[in-house]
């Protein structure tokens, strides 16, 4: 859709690099510095995948154009950028599988789209079973994904060892591999590109991306959201949406929201480069880790959340020699790979390992919270159904069940049923 | 990762316990209500700074804790076996 | 050109060794570095880069060396400046094709001007389809050594690489072993600290070691002799990777035959010769940080040429490894640094040519050469012919374990580097890290900070007051007038930044993950400061304003293998486990637990089998992993009532109940039976996958909200082998062993205890209880007894036919019977009504453990509820997890069991359908993973056989 009022970009494309790369000639920016208004129609507070897709879908699709996107520190800092960028729609029960299948599906067409290529590689994804219980879970997670017309299926260790002839599938291992959910739309993306083509398109939709800005208060008036404070000002909105992720429970309580949230740092780590040998994204729910190689050779490895909450992204060591033993466990050829570096981000666990999104009991002020481990993957989708929801005032039904009010309603999302680590 | 300093056994890594939760006050079943029953078994305070928890000492002396950390520091305050705390 | 003797080389002439460099064989001395022998012998192309495949050689010569990752053997990325050579050593270059010399994928640098950074981000969008092929495209282009193959298993490699890990408490630790590090670590060890030293070379020395003035060899000479007859552990070869939180500090070390001391006395630890690396866990009570300075490479065009290194590099092949490192060379200094190497050049017979010396205002305006050094085009136009360009521009004080340990950086811009500031306490610096000066005011210092970090572990007063140490002024000097590479590790150039900038990709942390600037192997610590030194340029900011990107461990690469150790993970077997090893037992992996899943007759499982012979003689099957707890007190009957949510008070001495334990958000969370054996005495059993949590479920009530009962809770799982016994003729069996049990149905009924004599051991806990449906009992015997009990029934019942079942047999007997499995039957959400448990729970009770959202669930219906299903078709059996469907394809429930009931000649199973579906004699269609419908009917109830229960009570 074309952006009425909007700036129309430059157009990114291979003939326009030869050319410039040619004549020498310089890129506009992808963005533009603003002031900071007194007032917008909505203020999105996050400048992560989630915060620009709603800012993006709000000028686009509902031509709603006066929207700032307050930051604290720079675009895609945050979650966005410290994710192991796996994309999937493999869940357990159909909502999160309709949910996440409809943000695939935006994955898909989102290069063309936004006119940045995101790099989105559907190379498959693997999650290992190492034992009856977890083949169980994956055969009802596979019957509930075919039934929504998602494909995923179980695999045997033979078409196992065919898809990762690295992975060791005799039945010597400490944790034999049993079976897999075999996934193929699943994949990973470049992240920081989502972040970028999302911020460019954004802006050019007249969209203010505002960074270093810190949202320090929220106005509330009888009830409503009045406008934010920042560090650089206070900005009146009628509209205020928090796409915050790690800080949703401080961000929220700036407007007296409780949330059922608490804050784990989730671990990542990369390698040095090898030449390709691994096609698919490989999970293990058993062994906590999960591993997947770039374009660029790397490695990247991730596990589950980390054993007690912090605010802290300083990493440990015990997340290394665990991933690097369970790596191993899988792996046994891989221990003269050498990590290169390691990093943590913060994840907002909820109780049903499911999101927050929609309204809260202050009028004009919505969440699109609590998105655990797997935010990324639903950034589109979470812009999206976001948009929408400030832009009609009607809650899309692909984000009805994930209303704050389930939890004093005791009707909890059922992906607490599936394997513990959701990458 | 961080140490804390168990009453009984002295300062361990973090590792060898478990972490359970904020410490939250159990409301009266049998007066509670859908609201505050909810309220309990979900929402948390979460908090950006010094927070109450309970640990368990899983890999030493079996022992609940009583902590205070904090959650961007990593510092420990109080860390006290909750048995030992008076009733 | 290997030059004759230095005086203070590291290799041992007496010991030639060979190797192959790209299938050719080459000589070296033992002590060489790969890259120093290949240098020796003339190479100066190791690698390819990264994007447009142009040739690279030495540029640091050390570890950091962007240009000489190779292939050795089978482990990839193996930095060639860094690794000895080991005779009959296969090294390679990586990512290259056909050959390092002709590599086809230099045909990138043609593209270079399209190919600015970020470039894949403005193409490849369209058409859609057509970017798998691009990526396979891409994917070619990926840099890097190869991973073994996995069918590979010869022994020595990767595969069959040790490592080792282990944990070091002392006092002091000091990082770096030049003559600031050893100072420090001779001071405080002097001071009575229990010292560990840590140095990434074979020998001590730091920036000494390629020093050739005598005074400097000197003093070098002796503190190495003073720190190997000190009370001080050295880990040479040693690398410190990082500081965590609890003041953890990781070492990686690489494990070397301890005799190679490069003929220095001593007890470096070197580390066992088999073991490839180990990890060292060390939590020093202080730190000091002396890692020195690293030497900043110049950024201007050309600079990425073969032949173009720094002053160090030049140095170190000189005096190290007695390398003379080209024949012509110009020297671009901006400190006194050039001066020494040009000293160093000449001695080495180099003709240098020209020292440009920036600070009388000369410069390098380009460098040209194809493929290597060729010329230099000065800033005032001069063209010098060299094949050798030494740089000399500026140092970049490594920082990150500063930071990492809670300090800060804080840039000095008269010196054009970083230097620690705010330091915690516990942790000091000294050395180049700190500031400049002689070798006798950098171990003045030193000396001052060992002392300190000695008296704080003493608590002592004496406050050592240390001498001045700053850096001295020196040009910031970052890059030149013409386009260079700033990252050579990732291809990154000046203009790739200034673009990147201009984009709006415009603070250092955008511009790192637009351009992957110091994203590769150096990390940051050669290109960092040039990095951004460029950005602050391009943003108009100054470089304090623009900040570094945030330090990560690990400081160097470090293996898979050493971060995972030995990597054992624990096995709990039962007493019984050889014997089921010894007859056939198929493993079955449940949990930490390896347990009989079946066990194999002619070859083949045989759980049918194990089931009739169950249902129609006697069985024994091994369940030492079911949880067990002793209970006493007064008070257990006030924690059963409130763990479980059904009713205790009334249950007698010998009594035995079933219990369903719920969490308070009213989902069934464990079952099992607790029996009541004495007065003030019960034993309480948890599912085996449960148990370790009910035991911390227990005392966490017992220790919070109870304090005030009287319960002690002994967990007994391992102290009891636990054995049940099943089948009709399982009384006359257990009879023939229990020598003091009455064991009459009258004297001892369904769900009673007792405790007796087995199989003449004593205090046995006999049950009779029936989770398989049949007459059973369970015995629970001390676990050093378990096998000798186990033989005896084995023979006792050999004439009542019996025989071993495995877990496969007893899931089929519990779901014949509708018995529940915590977790299969029920899954994260399911609350208890749900899971058909409503006659268990009693909400006339007074607190227990979900009360109250139990007493809402059964206010609510609709929840779907668990039934037992039989296939319309007796041979079909629906797939475990396989969904109920309605029409249009509507899930309506799901299979949670299923299995062939041999007893039944039929398809049996379990799961959930919702409520209104949940009528017994309803059709439900299951669909198969291949899409086809099994049509299932609801039963009356979850049992099968025997609904009744006339078999538990017969």
């Amino acid at each position: 859709m074309r952006a009425r009022r909007g700036r129309r970009p430059t157009r990114y494309s291979g003939l326009g690099l030869v050319r410039r790369g040619l004549s020498g000639t310089a890129w506009p920016r992808a963005w533009h510095e603003h002031e900071l208004r007194d007032g917008y129609d909505v203020v999105v507070i996050g400048g992560g995948v989630h915060g620009l897709a709603t800012a993006y879908y709000l000028a686009t699709r509902h031509d709603i154009r006066s929207v700032a996107v307050l930051e604290r520190g720079y675009l895609g800092g945050g979650g966005s950028g410290r994710n192991t960028a796996i994309i999937r729609s493999n869940y357990l029960t159909p909502e999160g599988v309709r949910f996440y299948d409809r943000s695939v599906a935006l994955y898909r067409s989102l290069a063309a789209e936004l006119n940045f290529n995101v790099m989105f590689s559907q190379r498959g994804h693997l999650t290992l079973a190492h034992s009856d219980a977890a083949l169980r879970t994956m055969r009802w997670r596979a019957e509930v994904n075919k039934l929504s017309g998602v494909s995923s299926e179980v695999i045997s260790p033979a078409e196992i060892g065919r898809l990762v002839p690295h992975l060791d599938v005799s039945s010597r291992p400490r944790f034999p591999i049993v079976g897999a959910l075999w996934h193929p739309p699943g994949g990973i993306i470049r992240h920081d590109a989502v972040v970028w083509g999302y911020a460019r398109a954004a802006d050019a939709a007249g969209v203010h991306l505002h960074q270093n800005t810190e949202v320090v208060g929220i106005d509330l008036d009888g009830g409503r959201v009045r406008g934010v404070a920042t560090t650089r000002g206070t900005v009146r909105a009628d509209a205020v949406v928090s796409c915050t992720a790690g800080w949703a429970t401080t961000v929220c309580d700036l407007a007296g929201v409780s949330l059922p949230i608490t804050t784990y740092p989730l671990q990542a780590a990369v390698s040095e480069p090898v030449r390709p040998f691994l096609d698919t994204v490989v999970v293990s729910g058993t062994l906590h880790v999960y591993v997947s190689q770039t374009d660029r050779g790397e490695l990247v490895f991730g596990a589950s959340v980390d054993p007690f909450p912090s605010y802290s992204t300083r990493g440990s060591l015990e997340f290394l020699e665990g991933v690097a033993g369970h790596v191993l466990d899988l792996m046994p050829a891989l221990n003269r790979v050498r990590v290169l570096r390691q990093w943590a981000g913060l994840c907002d666990m909820t109780p049903d390992f499911s999101p927050i999104m929609g309204g809260t009991p202050v009028d004009g002020f919505y969440i699109d919270v609590g998105w655990g481990t797997y935010g990324f993957k639903a950034g589109p989708v979470s812009g999206e159904s976001m948009a929408s929801l400030v832009a009609t005032g009607k809650t899309p039904e692909l984000i009805e069940p994930f209303a704050l009010s389930r939890f004093n309603d005791g009707r909890l999302v059922g992906e607490r049923g599936a394997a513990a680590v959701g990458h | 990762m961080i140490m804390l300093p168990c009453p009984r056994c002295g300062e361990r890594d973090a590792a060898e316990f478990g972490y359970i939760g904020e410490r939250v006050a159990r409301p009266d079943v049998d007066a509670t209500t859908p609201q505050e029953w909810r309220a309990h078994l979900y929402t948390r305070r979460n908090p950006a700074g010094w927070a109450d928890e309970l640990w368990l000492h899983r890999a030493g002396c079996g022992r609940y804790l009583a902590v205070s950390r904090n959650t961007m520091t990593g510092e420990i305050g109080v860390c006290r076996s909750v048995a030992d705390e008076t009733l | 050109m290997r030059l004759p003797p230095q005086p203070g080389e590291v290799i041992d002439r007496h010991a030639p060794l060979s190797f192959s460099w790209n299938g050719r064989v080459y000589p070296a001395f033992d002590g060489d570095t790969i890259a120093s022998a290949l240098a020796a012998a003339g190479v100066r192309v190791f690698s390819r880069s990264l994007k447009y495949h142009r040739k690279r050689g030495l540029l640091t010569a050390d570890a950091h060396d962007p240009g000489c990752l190779v292939q050795v053997g089978d482990e990839p990325n193996v930095p060639a400046a860094a690794r000895h050579v080991a005779d009959g050593m296969v090294v390679t270059a990586q990512a290259v094709w056909p050959s390092l010399r002709f590599d086809v994928k230099a045909a990138n640098q043609l593209l270079a001007p399209a190919l600015s950074a970020g470039f894949y981000y403005k193409t490849f969008m369209r058409p859609r389809w057509a970017w798998p092929h691009y990526e396979r495209v891409l994917r070619r282009f990926a840099p890097g050594g190869r991973v073994p193959d996995p069918a590979s298993a010869a022994p020595g490699d990767a595969s069959h690489a040790r490592y080792e890990h282990r944990h070091a408490h002392p006092d002091v630790l000091v990082v770096g072993g030049g003559p600031a590090g050893m100072t420090a670590a001779l001071a405080a060890a002097a001071a009575g600290a229990d010292v560990m030293l840590v140095d990434d070379q074979p020998q001590l020395g730091g920036h000494l070691r390629w020093t050739s003035a005598a005074p400097g060899r000197a003093e070098l000479d002796r503190l190495r002799v003073a720190v190997a007859t000190g009370a001080i552990e050295t880990l040479t070869q040693a690398v410190v990777l990082g500081h965590y939180e609890g003041g953890l500090v990781a070492i990686v070390q690489r494990g070397r035959p301890a005799d190679h001391e490069g003929g220095v006395p001593g007890r470096a630890r070197n580390g066992h010769p088999d073991v490839e690396e180990t990890l060292i866990k060390a939590r020093p009570k202080q730190l000091i940080l002396a890692p020195g300075l690293i030497e900043r490479p110049y950024v201007v065009g050309g600079n990425d040429l073969p032949g173009v290194m720094l002053s160090t590099a030049v140095r170190r092949l000189i005096n190290e490894y007695a390398v003379r490192p080209g024949e012509r060379a110009v020297v671009l200094t901006a400190n006194d640094d050039g001066r020494a190497a040009t000293d160093d050049l000449e001695r080495a017979g180099v003709d240098v040519a020209a020292v440009l010396d920036t600070r009388a205002g000369v410069g390098i305006r380009r460098i040209r050469g194809r493929g290597g050094v060729r010329s230099v085009e000065c800033s005032d136009s001069r063209v010098i012919e060299c094949d050798l360009v030494v740089t000399a521009t500026g140092w970049t004080a490594p920082t990150g374990l500063v930071t990492m340990a809670g300090g800060s950086a804080a840039y000095r811009p008269d010196a054009a580097r970083f230097v620690p500031t705010d330091l915690p306490e516990g942790v000091y610096a000294t050395g180049g890290l700190v500031g400049d000066g002689t070798l006798d005011k950098l171990i003045a210092h030193a000396g001052a900070v060992g002392r300190r970090a000695a008296d704080a572990i003493r608590a002592a007063d004496g406050h050592t007051p240390l001498p001045d140490l700053a850096p001295s002024p020196h040009p910031a000097l970052f890059a030149g007038p013409t386009d260079g590479f700033v990252d050579l590790a990732e291809d990154v150039t000046a203009h790739d930044l200034r673009t990147a900038v201009a984009e709006g990709y415009d603070s250092i942390e955008l511009t790192k993950r637009y351009t992957t600037v110091t994203m590769g192997r150096p990390q940051g610590k050669l290109e960092a400061m040039n990095a951004i030194a460029i950005v602050a340029e391009a943003t108009g900011c100054d470089i304090a304003g623009t900040g570094t990107t945030t330090a990560r461990p690990p400081y160097v690469p470090v293996s898979l293998g050493a971060l995972a150790g030995p990597n054992h993970h624990p096995v709990r077997h039962s007493p019984m486990h050889d014997w089921h090893v010894a007859h056939d037992a198929v493993p079955l992996v449940a949990g930490q637990w390896i347990r009989p899943d079946s066990y194999l007759v002619d070859g083949r499982p045989d759980p049918a089998g194990e089931v009739l012979a169950v249902r129609h003689a006697v069985g024994i099957i091994d369940v030492t992993p079911l949880g067990k707890f002793e209970l006493r007190g007064p008070d257990v009957p006030d924690l059963l009532e409130f763990l479980y949510v059904n009713k205790w008070r009334k249950l007698a001495v010998g009594q035995v109940r079933y219990g369903v334990m719920c969490a308070d958000d009213g989902v069934v969370f464990d079952d099992g039976v607790t029996g009541r054996l004495g007065e003030d005495r019960y034993l309480l059993t948890a599912t085996s996958s449960g148990a370790d949590a009910v035991g911390e479920w227990i005392e966490r009530w017992l220790q919070t909200e109870h304090r005030r009962w009287r319960v002690h809770a002994i967990p007994m799982t391992d102290a009891y082998a636990s054995i049940n016994v099943a089948g009709p003729r399982s009384r006359e069996l257990v009879n023939r062993l229990a020598s003091d049990i009455d064991m009459s149905n009258e004297a001892f009924g369904y769900m009673r205890v007792r405790i007796g004599t087995v199989a003449g051991v004593s205090d046995c806990v006999v049950w009779r209880i029936g989770f398989t449906g049949e007459l059973s009992y369970e015995l629970h015997v001390p676990s050093g007894h378990g096998l000798a009990v186990w033989h005896a029934l084995l023979e006792a019942g050999a004439d009542l036919g019996v025989r071993p079942f495995g877990v496969e047999a007893q899931r089929i007997l519990r779901l014949e019977k509708g018995h529940i499995i915590v977790g299969q039957d029920t899954d994260g959400l399911t609350g208890a009504y749900s899971a058909g448990l409503e006659w268990a729970i009693k909400l006339d009770k007074a607190d227990f453990i979900g009360k109250p959202e139990l007493s809402w669930q059964r206010l609510g219906d609709g929840a779907p509820e668990l039934v037992g299903m039989q296939s319309v078709d007796p041979l079909a059996v629906p797939v475990e997890g396989c969904q109920l469907v309605a029409d249009g394809g509507r899930i309506v429930g799901r299979v949670t069991s299923s299995r062939f009931s041999p007893t039944l000649g039929r398809a049996i199973s379990m799961g959930f359908v919702d409520a209104e579906l949940s009528r017994p004699g309803t059709v439900v269609a299951a669909r198969s993973p291949d899409g086809r419908r099994v049509h299932l009917t609801v039963q009356p109830q979850l049992a099968h056989v025997d609904p009744e229960g006339a078999r538990l009570h017969g």
